[in-house]
């Protein structure tokens, strides 16, 4: 404990103030402590500052606050203990509260559109990522289906497996020409698979079937890729006894029986 | 329209309306809450700049008062006083990050106001006066005397702060408190 009055008068309004370091303020209070004169003049010295407040601009409380400490002052009243029963702002009421909240909420509110909307958009590619992916899912089930369909009637004992070759006196031009034709005549499927030179611009390549008896039956109107083979696959009517296959040379987009020549031919031995 | 029994509230005293309270009588916290919350939020609002960590400090120191005021002794000094000094102390507690105030504020914190501040038309007076002595003062005086109030700094603080040497910065704040002394109670 200090005996030492504080020297001079400022030095209570600067211990008012809080203007004094550590060892400065505890020596102070060791005096102030037991020294009634001292504490008489700390006291007028803590009014002489705390009236600077009214250098502060000044502010109004939002009505909120009196509504929320009288709710509270009631339900402390009101509470089993009378103690601390504390009541939380009620917004509705509360101007002030209003608009605090919303200088939060505008903001969240506007992050949360903007995250809305970009998110619609990435759902929105989402969902045409995924028609695209059932589209293929559909187009591979059904690439699937064709190869799984002649693989059956590949390994079907009824199927015929008939080599086409170009004929004698063809052009130089379809003298490499070949193909190769499945027929399952009991369910009138057919696949074409060969390689001719592209056709002439005004003409098309078309593929026959000639039955045992009766006309040529068409099973197809191509024209190849220059350098692709060609690949077909058909549904004739079922039934149908073929004696050979054979591909033509008809004007563009086919005929109803052979007019040109026969480029191709393949007899069923 | 004001009605008689408002009349009545804003002609009491304090020490009436601490009476009052004392006897559960809510009306009276209400006629202090409305006599003083404007003075507090308004410093409470310049040393956190925070509405809300305002509005709330503001909230507790009238539930405070409500809950212990046959504590406060209206003979030995001003409720208008102490409501200053705890709401500056809270409020420099909160912007410093120190511990709220400990120990019976009420009993603890004898405040001695010349000015009698229970009507608004004496706040407004003493308002006008303070702002005066205030500008008056060498901007580096004021500057000083304002980091001292409105933000909790010590003599020591105030030279990191500023940068000006230590000796300066006592020096101007105790010219500082003297001069304003002078002019605001002589």
């Amino acid at each position: 404990m200090s005996s030492e009055h504080p020297t001079r008068p400022e030095d209570f309004d600067l211990y008012a103030l809080g203007a004094l370091d550590d060892a400065e303020r505890q020596a102070f209070e060791s005096h102030v402590v037991s020294c009634a004169d001292c504490a008489e003049k700390v006291a007028a010295a803590r009014g002489r500052i705390a009236i600077l407040a009214f250098a502060a601009p000044t502010v109004a409380p939002s009505p909120g606050v009196k509504e929320t400490l009288m709710r509270q002052v009631i339900a402390s009243a009101e509470g089993p203990s009378g103690g601390l029963a504390r009541v939380k702002p009620e917004p509705a009421a509360d101007a002030g509260v209003f608009a605090r909240w919303w200088g939060v909420l505008l903001p969240v509110a506007g992050a949360f559109a903007l995250a809305t909307v970009l998110l619609w958009l990435h759902n929105e590619q989402l969902n045409r990522q995924l028609a695209d992916l059932r589209n293929t899912i559909e187009q591979q089930k059904q690439e699937l289906a064709e190869t799984r369909h002649q693989a059956d009637l590949i390994a079907a004992r009824e199927t015929l497996v008939v080599p086409l070759w170009s004929q004698k006196g063809t052009p130089e031009s379809h003298a490499e020409g070949h193909a190769r034709v499945l027929y399952n005549a009991k369910e009138g499927m057919m696949t074409y698979d060969g390689w001719l030179p592209s056709a002439p611009a005004d003409k098309s390549y078309q593929l026959w079937l000639v039955p045992m008896n009766g006309a040529p039956i068409s099973a197809g109107v191509f024209n190849p890729q220059n350098g692709e083979m060609s690949h077909m696959m058909m549904k004739l009517p079922a039934g149908v006894t073929a004696k050979e296959f054979a591909v033509s040379l008809e004007p563009a987009g086919g005929m109803t029986h052979p007019t040109g020549p026969m480029v191709l031919v393949g007899p069923i031995s | 329209m004001v009605t008689a029994e408002k009349r009545a509230e804003l002609k009491a005293t304090d020490a009436s309306l601490i009476d009052r309270i004392v006897q559960r009588d809510e009306s009276a916290l209400a006629a202090l809450y409305d006599r003083y919350s404007g003075m507090l939020t308004s410093v409470l609002n310049r040393i956190l700049r925070d509405t809300q960590a305002a509005e709330e400090i503001l909230q507790d120191i009238f539930y405070q008062l409500w809950r212990n005021a046959a504590q406060f002794d209206s003979s030995r000094g001003s409720l208008s006083g102490w409501l200053l000094v705890i709401a500056r102390n809270r409020a420099i507690s909160r912007l410093r990050r120190h511990n709220p105030a400990s120990g019976d504020e009420l009993s603890e914190n004898t405040v001695v106001v010349a000015s009698n501040l229970e009507r608004s038309v004496a706040q407004q007076q003493l308002m006008a006066k303070v702002k005066s002595a205030l500008d008056n003062l060498p901007k580096e005086q004021r500057a000083a005397i304002e980091l001292a109030y409105f933000e909790g700094l010590t003599h020591s603080e105030i030279a990191q702060r500023t940068g000006d040497p230590l000796g300066t910065v006592k020096t101007r704040l105790r010219t500082a408190v003297e001069t304003l002394k002078r002019d605001l109670h002589s």
